[in-house]
């Protein structure tokens, strides 16, 4: 279609282009400067801010051992492998036909010429030049490997839980105290970025959620079958015997049994209900819960395949309810912590990014931290099946923000960069033995009153050392 | 419009019209282009009426899907800009209607159909969509691009 000059408009009507022409021709081209301005800023705003967690330039390298490469260990190596300024001298497993090859081989590969060791005792009389230790032992093992580490000059970066009895973490703590040495549990998410940004600024700062009335968490896995091993791999019993373990299929699958582990409250809620004492900023008072071996054989799973349990916080704001569940056989909504506030709602994981804001209909406007880039622009919630009658019970569901921060290294990664850099120096632990002996207090007890069926409380002084 | 004498007022009454228009086409053009991976495909998926077979259809189309998607996103912007600094005016605003109606008749809100993307407010037969593309067809019959646009100038330089 093409243009065809229209009838002569009244102004227009000159066969010779002149000055008005000109000027009325370019009239409205400055709105593209203003659109262009406009874009400008729009783009600028509430963009995603990349948080690293950068190593310091001047690293030092530290001579590393890995004390117990099993599956966990393997995870916590995976990530070290990405942290510049490690060598890795020593590997410690008492299975040496798999762990402790896999791992040798591993760290082969990348260029770390390692001892193995099957006695950490031997490792600790012949590695003379270790800085730290990385220990992922089982839990029951945790306490008697820290403490000898600590009193070999080590510094310790010990798998959360810190361990399965308080006696035990106690002596880790006074270790830790008496030798001067830095201890760090593996409660990861206290170095994530995704959750440091929340904590610091969304809770702390702007108290975006208002007040915390109740919180809820879950760890949700779909059955598994119980760990195997390959038959020509097995280790002696007399071995097993030695380190504690009735037979292979114990020492595969520990977290099962009592005196070796704790079961899924541990393994699992431990890492997210220590982020409901760290938001909240102080301990629980009392805890009810519920649980059994409701669907696994109970000789093998002596450990509860179900928890429900119920805290309850006396915060300087008021009571605040915290709900968590963990399942092990419906993976129903994975895992993730919910805090609820009058103002607003907190949905995070650590899972693959998820989370989000939600601001109650209710609550002052947050344009002021979206501008910030605290929290990205709302997205609008969906309204629903296209019904636009509203239950006048019904408020309407919030917009959603998202956490715009970013992070895809392995999760376990800025948590060891944190202890790695407070060897050097240069950084505080983020979750010392003092912040692990509490979480172990606050954990340990659930068990306790899945045994009772009761409401049991928490003894002032109880979790400390 | 034969006789008719387009009053200035009139004139530039129109020409601000055109410019919010244009603006709006514009942004939606660009703010696609910014969102990485962002495609029509469910706008399309979701469409009902007596069209969504086609729509479905093309939605389907892995390669179409691309070009499709493109060509709106410049389409977007390249009328956008024409009737903001009103150039081929009546090209962009009949390119424009046509663009529009295809939302439209994609997504219409008639009687009965229900929509899962939420939208802002509540339309029966008419929405926003219906209202731009009479906008656009005033801009069409009116000359606003003689009056204040590139095609004053056009429109001199080609007369000489």
């Amino acid at each position: 279609m093409t243009e065809k000059p229209d009838q002569p408009i009244e102004d227009n009507k000159g066969k010779r282009m002149d000055r008005r022409d000109f000027i009325q021709g370019l009239a409205t081209v400055p709105v593209l400067g203003v659109f262009g301005a406009a874009l400008y800023q729009q783009a600028s705003q509430g963009k995603t801010k990349k948080q690293t967690v950068t190593s310091a330039a001047n690293v030092s390298d530290l001579n590393v051992a890995i004390l117990g490469a099993g599956a966990q260990g393997q995870v916590l190596l995976n990530a070290c492998l990405k942290i510049p300024g490690l060598r890795f001298k020593a590997v410690c497993d008492i299975w040496t036909e798999y762990n402790q090859k896999r791992v040798y081989r591993m760290l082969k590969k990348y260029g770390h010429e390692a001892n193995c060791y099957v006695d950490y005792q031997d490792m600790l009389a012949n590695e003379k030049d270790l800085d730290a230790v990385i220990i992922a032992t089982p839990d029951f093992w945790h306490s008697e490997h820290t403490v000898a580490c600590l009193n070999a000059g080590l510094h310790v970066y010990c798998e959360k839980e810190m361990s399965n009895t308080l006696e035990g973490a106690q002596k880790m703590v006074e270790a830790a105290r008496k030798t001067g040495k830095l201890l760090q549990i593996g409660h990861q998410r206290r170095s994530n970025p995704r959750y440091l940004h929340v904590y610091n600024h969304l809770i702390r700062e702007a108290g975006l959620l208002g007040r915390i009335t109740s919180i809820n968490g879950q760890w949700n896995r779909s059955v598994q079958p119980d760990l195997g091993f390959p038959e020509k791999y097995a280790i002696d019993d007399a071995t097993l015997k030695k380190y504690g373990f009735k037979s292979m299929h114990q020492f595969r699958n520990w977290r099962w049994y009592k005196g070796l582990g704790g079961g899924p409250i541990v393994d699992l809620g431990s890492h997210q209900i220590d982020i409901y004492s760290w938001f909240l900023g102080t301990n629980p008072k009392s805890v009810i819960a519920s649980g059994g071996t409701d669907y696994y054989n109970k000789a093998e799973h002596e450990w509860y395949d179900t928890v429900m349990a119920i805290y309850e916080y006396d915060t300087p704001n008021g009571v605040v309810r915290a709900y968590y569940q963990t399942l092990t056989t419906n993976s129903s909504e994975g895992y993730f912590e919910n805090f609820l506030g009058d103002q607003g709602t907190l949905h995070i994981s650590e899972s693959a990014n998820r989370g989000g804001v939600y601001r109650e209909p209710n609550a002052p406007a947050w344009d002021q931290w979206v501008n910030k880039g605290y929290i990205s622009e709302p997205e609008l919630a969906n309204a629903g099946s296209g019904s636009a009658v509203l239950d006048v019970r019904e408020t309407i569901a919030p917009d959603k923000h998202e956490i715009p921060i970013e992070f895809t290294d392995p999760y376990h990664q800025p948590h060891l960069e944190n202890f790695f850099n407070s060897v050097r120096g240069q950084a505080t632990l983020n979750c010392p033995a003092e912040v692990g002996y509490e979480t172990a207090v606050t954990v340990l007890k659930v068990n306790n009153a899945v045994e009772t069926g009761q409401t049991l409380y928490f003894k002032p002084g109880e979790f400390e050392v | 419009m034969k006789g008719n004498k387009n009053n200035t007022l009139q004139m530039w009454a129109l020409v601000v019209m055109r410019v919010l228009i244009g603006w709006h086409f514009l942004y939606e053009g660009v703010a696609k282009l910014m969102k990485n991976g962002w495609t029509s495909k469910g706008f399309l998926l979701q469409s009902k009426w007596i069209f969504s077979p086609i729509f479905h259809w093309m939605a389907d189309q892995e390669t179409l899907m691309t070009v499709v998607d493109q060509m709106n996103i410049w389409g977007l912007i390249l009328i956008g800009l024409g009737l903001i600094v009103g150039a081929l005016t009546r090209t962009a605003s009949i390119a424009g209607m046509l663009l529009i109606l295809l939302y439209y008749v994609c997504n219409p809100p008639l009687v009965g159909l229900h929509y899962s993307i939420p939208m802002e407010g509540n339309y029966l037969i008419v929405n926003k969509n219906l209202v731009e593309l009479a906008a656009l067809f005033v801009i069409v019959v009116f000359p606003t691009g003689q009056f204040a646009g590139f095609d004053r100038i056009i429109g001199k330089i080609l007369r000489k």
